[in-house]
């Protein structure tokens, strides 16, 4: 598709934007690693996340730019329940993230499982991601055999990456990228789903001076 | 805000640093604050140097006052010291703030005691939750501070808090206490800060407290005064922020943190600590709606849409003018008293408890539809055929849909991972094993 075919009726150009939520305990790595994707770094000076954060990039996906944005939450228990609610509306895809030598991280899986499920997103696109795989020994790290199984469980993908290793900023791209796709080819629901409910981000772009690449030094709107 | 790359590919981007930095450039005109926009994004930057060079005469006025104060503290009445606190440019020095403060909360001197050593503290059950927030604390302390300094301070901080939290067991670590602690730890020192901590920590009164609780929700409570402010200030903005649907979670950070979290200019920091320390507990929520107000022009500028909002909101630009903020919420609390807002709050809530229990209906319905009749659904496309329901009620096109979306979703997965499909298998030899 073409810059034009994305003008709108009014005259404003729109692109398709999908919400993806990313999930998991403190520390796990959520921060570096929608970091990581939508800057292409390692966030060196991470911070805690109080509430949540936005970060966001654009992909091209069969020749259309996709608006990928991401929501990277806190996780202390505490943020959760009353507070990050609101986020899970309009939420299309989920990301879980544990930190692959910290078992109890791992554990955590299914209760960040099951608020996804009590928000009605056990049917979206979902994957696992263990991170910090350039942490520790082979011996030390949980063995991802374990963790497919929990994958497999809930018929998501597993990926396991770092967010540190530029080595594996491709992995991670795909992290986000397989979500892309799956949002994607679902697309005709999408599109519905999309009119159907007020409020839904679909963002218009004037002013458009070339088009986007799907990846590679995209900037991060927000950080 | 964040750096301008004109290479950028990405438009909107630069459709919305665009609008912003034409706002902030304009903001900064109006402020004779130097900035640099691209110095915001990098921890690195944190600003701890204050500007002696072009002091305004008010404020040399008032240091004298304040060091011949200090000369003979106990003469000075409290509402003397709240007054230099409040008025403008605050205690203006760390030297000051740090004699200055423990009085402004009712700290003695007998109160400051040693603290006990981080290993004595390091079985707690939140021990863990804070070191890992306070290792991740760097962009708070003075740049170029010598490593070994930094650790020492950053143990300081750890034992700070658990010590708090082991005084009253019943009040719960949260993140961003971390960010008070530290403003506390850097201006007044160790034994000091401790009962300084504890008085913002307990009690009725204490500002601290309500972040403190098992939920969040009183924490919620409060910040929803926010809204009902701006709207009492300016109708046309609330209805924005309203039809934005961005709620008010850009501003938890800065009450939760009294903006130490979210400010990259550590004297603007300290400077809004001088204040609080001596006003109404919710105070801080009257300063988050005068930084709205503030920035309304911006806001308006923004698309209104949730993420924009949020995002444009969330990061603080460098220049904003601390002084008339204050003066602001000052105005905005004496004219609207919290007990006045009350109803104002309880029918917002009621709006956001309707469109909670709205969403749940949907939930229960959409869960109804699949359980009901979604046997030729897949597990991964029942959510799209619950949605494809509701909005194409009983259309035969919506489950093929959901059909042929699944089937392409596993293609294409498997086209853009044949790597990990590969790895699975390659892995899966001793997996399918743990499975039998
Ligand atoms: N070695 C290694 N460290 C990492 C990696 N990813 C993150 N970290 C570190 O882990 C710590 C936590 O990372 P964050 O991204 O802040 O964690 P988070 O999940 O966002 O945590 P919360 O915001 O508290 O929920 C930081 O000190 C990071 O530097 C990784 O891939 N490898
Ligand atoms: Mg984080």
């Amino acid at each position: 598709m073409t810059e034009s075919t994305n003008e709108h009726i009014g005259g404003l150009k729109q692109k398709k934007v999908f919400k993806i939520i990313v999930l998991g305990d403190s520390g796990v790595g959520k921060t570096c690693l929608t970091y990581r994707f939508c800057e292409g770094q390692f966030l060196d000076k991470s911070e805690a996340t109080i509430g949540v954060d936005f970060r966001e990039r654009t992909v091209r996906i069969c020749n259309e730019d996709i608006k990928l944005q991401l929501w990277d939450t806190a996780g202390q228990e505490r943020f959760r329940k009353s507070m990050v609610q609101h986020y899970y509306r309009n939420v299309h895809a989920v990301v879980i993230v544990y930190d692959v030598t910290k078992p109890e991280t791992f554990h955590s899986i299914a209760s960040w499982m099951q608020e996804v499920e009590s928000h009605g997103l056990s049917g979206s696109p979902r994957v696992l991601v263990g991170n910090k795989c350039d942490c520790g020994t082979p011996e030390s790290r949980l063995a991802t055999a374990y963790a497919q199984r929990l994958a497999d469980k809930h018929g998501m993908p597993l990926f396991e990456t770092s967010a540190l290793l530029d080595s594996e900023y491709d992995n991670v791209e795909s992290i986000f990228m397989t979500l892309a796709h799956k949002l994607y080819s679902k697309q005709p629901l999408r599109v519905i789903s999309v009119e159907g409910e007020p409020g839904y981000g679909v963002v218009t772009l004037p002013r458009q001076r070339r088009p986007p690449k799907s990846s590679g030094t995209d900037k991060c709107l927000c950080s | 805000m964040e750096t301008i790359n004109p290479d950028s590919e990405l438009d909107e981007t630069c459709n919305v640093n665009g609008d912003c930095t034409l706002l902030m450039k304009n903001q900064s005109m109006d402020l004779n604050h130097a900035k640099n926009i691209d110095d915001i994004s990098t921890p690195s930057e944190l600003k701890f140097d204050e500007d002696f060079e072009f002091e305004d005469p008010d404020v040399t006025a008032k240091r004298k006052e304040i060091e011949k104060c200090l000369e003979n503290p106990n003469l000075v009445n409290l509402e003397q010291w709240q007054s230099f606190a409040k008025s403008k440019g605050g205690l203006i020095a760390d030297e000051y703030r740090r004699r200055i403060w423990p009085m402004l909360v009712g700290v003695t001197q007998d109160e400051m005691t040693d603290p006990p050593s981080l290993d004595e503290l390091s079985t707690h059950i939140e021990y863990n939750q804070v070191e890992l927030d306070v290792k991740r604390s760097l962009k708070r302390f003075p740049p170029g501070i010598p490593y070994e300094q930094r650790v020492a301070l950053q143990d300081q901080l750890t034992v700070l808090i658990l010590r708090v939290i082991i005084e009253y067991p019943h009040l719960k670590y949260y993140q961003g206490y971390h960010d008070v602690a530290i403003t506390l730890l850097l201006v007044c020192g160790d034994r000091a800060s401790f009962p300084l901590l504890c008085r913002l920590s307990y009690g009725p009164k204490a500002p601290l407290a309500p972040f403190m609780q098992a939920t969040m929700q009183p924490t919620q409570h409060l910040l929803n005064y926010m809204l009902p402010v701006i709207r009492r200030a300016d109708d046309k903005l609330a209805d924005y922020l309203d039809k934005a649907g961005v709620g008010t979670m850009f501003a938890l950070p800065w009450y939760l943190t009294w903006f130490g979290h979210s400010l990259n200019r550590y004297s603007d920091v300290v400077r809004l600590y001088d204040y609080f320390l001596c006003a109404a507990p919710l105070f801080p929520v009257y300063v988050t709606a005068a930084l709205v107000l503030q920035r309304a022009p911006e806001v308006f500028a923004c698309e209104c849409d949730m993420a924009m909002m949020h995002c444009l909101l969330s990061r603080l630009p460098d220049d904003l003018p601390f002084e008339d903020i204050l003066v602001t919420a000052k105005k905005l609390y004496d004219e609207n008293d919290p007990t006045d807002l009350e109803g104002e709050v309880a029918a917002l809530e009621r709006r956001e408890e309707e469109a909670r229990r709205l969403d749940e209906e949907r939930l229960r319905q959409r869960r109804a539809v699949r359980a009901g009749g979604g046997r030729g659904a897949g597990r991964g496309a029942g959510r799209g055929g619950g949605r494809a329901w509701r909005l194409l009620p009983r259309s035969p096109f919506a489950r093929g849909a959901v059909l042929a979306a699944a089937a392409a979703l596993l293609a294409v997965y498997a086209y853009y991972r044949p790597d990990l499909f590969t790895r699975k298998r390659a892995d899966g030899a001793d997996f399918e094993g743990l499975l039998e």
